[in-house]
């Protein structure tokens, strides 16, 4: 389904991403695990057409893509509805008068006919059913992010890119959403900097390191057999631990989220 | 709206930055003393705030974009003097960050954007408010937008009769006022149809978000 | 911090000299030392420098050509001088953003340097999130958003902006009582 080759991509003259490489297949669940500043955000943004990579190739269902390929009206519409990309920041991707209207904002423009029923069917998916009349803008972070998630599945996408989707979430919904997340039809990429949370969302993970290279593609267990690459991804710490008079130091990580 | 680097002659910019100097100094000081220890936050993030507003592009029928200033909108609700040292502090950051702008003309703009727009635009707020809420916000904006362009119409437009070599060709900005009047204040006088909408519509938003935090 | 702040001041009496010299040969010599000064950065700044001002020099250049020519006055002297003088302190501008690090030429003033740095990592975290909430409608829009949804999005970006600002303001001010920063 997408095929990245030598992608390189620099901000302001600092590398955000150093020569990726992978392909993902139809269906698959994958995890972009790595540390904050490793050119997470970056790389989804260049998976959904929105930045332009320095060098590099980047095919979609076996069509190049790049922002100034998806001028043309054809590739656009069928890319914009088949790839949908969850923001870090919910609130960058929501602004209709209503819940109701941010939900039916896709299938509008995709000009469907059974709009009403399928905002009714996601609202209740993420329990937003009794806020339908609310200015998105008042919800709570973790709300937010559930609207914003309602609003890119009502399109059907095929392709679903969700940037640190757990991170305003508590852990009972952090749970939901695994789950939630392991059931759908369509083909996941999540990322996260959070290393325990990295096999719930996928068996394949993909990490980018502090290099900003892609320094492992696989299975998540022979990563984490490899203490020395987790230190080099910066994704474990060590420090002294105390126990009664016993004093040890060992690499661990501690979870936030 | 704002003047480029290269076009104001010595004998505007130098006397211009002379009075800023002065109101920076005054202004700072009656921040200080007028109002309580949160000011100087306010005043670094009401810059940063103005910053970005002025990035937002308000877009227009036919694809084409107007970009908001925003200083009746910081003149209303916070302070001719926050407006204007605001205002100050973004110019300043334009030019001397980003290279965006003037460091010669910084002064004049700041004058003219900072200063007489907010003051202006506070001016016409308190003098019809009693009449009517929400034309006094729109006629603030646009007052805002459309007197600083006048003034900057005016000291462009002098610069040839200012500076100019023996044979009576132009310095620095070569149009006197027959042109620069029209050709600024025109499209200005436009512009602050725009500015006025926005400045009601963010007042509103303002303090309903400004009610939200005080609770 | 002294070399800093040394920097500064000859860079601005170096912008102040470039009004003073009229005549457009001292001007393009003035231009050509920039360049050499800028070393190997002397293409990339040059570039940035043509964009930057070849919108608002474009349309005086060609209305002053244009008067030039309706009363008859040869003007390639005039528009020789007023382009070479903003093309200089423009390259000058950014040769001075590329090498000094204007927070520590400002550090004789310890409030206009905290003032300027807050308000300018402010200013940078808006501004990326303005990148995000520009991208985020191109990503959602299947077919060119309309007018109406255009104005929506310049709309709830706004309102955040002012969200955050009030919020961090606060926050700010807070953490800076905390501190005791306002001994009084």
């Amino acid at each position: 389904m997408i095929e990245l080759a030598g992608i390189s991509h620099r901000y302001n003259g600092a590398p955000a991403l150093v020569d990726i490489q992978f392909s993902i297949a139809a269906g698959e669940k994958l995890v972009l695990l790595g540390a904050n500043g490793a050119g997470k955000s970056t790389l989804l943004k260049i998976l959904d057409g929105l930045i332009h990579p320095d060098t590099g190739s980047y095919r979609y269902k076996g069509e190049p893509i790049d922002p100034r390929r998806l001028k043309a009206p054809a590739l656009n519409r069928r890319f914009r509805a088949e790839v949908a990309l969850l923001f870090q920041n919910p609130d960058a991707m929501l602004f209709n008068p209503t819940v109701y209207d941010e939900i039916a904002f896709g299938p509008r423009q995709l000009g469907l006919t059974d709009i009403d029923a399928r905002v009714r069917h996601w609202a209740g998916v993420m329990g937003l059913d009794n806020m339908l009349d609310r200015l998105p803008f008042s919800l709570s972070g973790g709300e937010k992010q559930k609207l914003a998630l309602a609003a890119l599945l009502a399109n059907d996408p095929q392709l679903l890119l969700l940037d640190e989707p757990a991170a305003a979430l508590d852990p009972r919904s952090t749970g939901w959403l695994v789950d939630f997340l392991a059931d759908l039809p369509c083909t996941v990429l999540t990322t996260t900097h959070n290393l325990s949370l990295a096999p719930e969302f996928g068996s394949r993970v993909l990490v980018l390191g502090e290099d900003h290279r892609l320094i492992h593609d696989g299975p998540i267990e022979a990563f984490l057999a490899d203490p020395e690459r987790l230190v080099a991804a910066n994704l474990v710490h060590s420090h002294r631990h105390r126990h009664g008079a016993l004093e040890h130091r060992h690499y661990h990580l501690h979870d936030w989220s | 709206m704002h003047i480029p680097d290269g076009f104001l002659s010595p004998q505007t910019y130098l006397p211009a930055y002379a009075l800023c100097a002065g109101l920076w100094w005054v202004g700072l000081r009656r921040l200080r003393r007028e109002l309580d220890a949160d000011t100087l936050p306010y005043l670094a993030v009401l810059t940063a705030l103005s910053f970005v507003l002025m990035m937002l592009a308000l877009p227009l029928p036919g694809g084409t974009t107007v970009h908001a200033a925003g200083i009746a909108l910081l003149a209303v609700n916070f302070g001719v003097w926050m407006a204007f040292l605001a205002v100050s502090l973004v110019l300043a950051m334009q030019a001397l960050l980003f290279g965006d702008g003037g460091v010669t003309a910084l002064a004049v703009n700041a004058l003219a954007m900072g200063l007489v727009g907010s003051a202006a635009a506070r001016l016409a707020w308190r003098l019809l408010s009693p009449l009517h809420a929400t034309a006094a916000l729109f006629v603030a904006g646009w007052v805002s937008v459309v007197l600083p362009a006048l003034l900057v119409a005016l000291v462009l437009g002098i610069q040839p009769a200012l500076a100019h070599d023996t044979a009576g060709r132009p310095l620095f900005f070569p149009f006197d006022l027959a042109i620069t009047l029209p050709a600024v204040l025109l499209p200005h006088v436009l512009v602050g149809l725009g500015e006025g909408v926005l400045t009601w519509l963010g007042t509103t938003t303002l303090q309903r978000l400004r009610l939200r935090h005080a609770t | 911090m002294k070399a800093e702040y040394a920097w500064l001041s000859l860079y601005l009496a170096t912008v102040l000299l470039a009004t003073l010299v009229h005549d457009p040969l001292w001007l393009a010599l003035g231009l050509v030392a920039v360049l050499l000064l800028s070393g190997r950065q002397a293409p990339a700044l040059l570039r940035r420098s043509l964009r930057v001002i070849l919108p608002f020099n474009l349309a005086v250049s060609l209305g002053y050509l244009l008067l030039a020519h309706l009363h008859a006055i040869p003007p390639w002297e005039t528009l020789l001088r007023i382009n070479l003088r903003v093309l200089a302190i423009t390259l000058l501008t950014f040769l001075f953003i590329a090498r000094v690090n204007l927070f520590r030429a400002l550090a004789f003033s310890p409030t206009l340097t905290w003032l300027l740095g807050l308000a300018y990592s402010q200013a940078m975290s808006f501004a990326r999130a303005h990148a995000d909430f520009r991208l985020a409608l191109v990503s959602r829009s299947i077919v060119r958003p309309r007018l109406r949804d255009r104005y929506r999005a310049s709309a709830a970006a706004a309102a955040w902006f002012m969200d955050k600002g009030l919020a961090s303001a606060r926050e700010t001010a807070q953490a800076l009582r905390a501190r005791g920063f306002f001994g009084d």
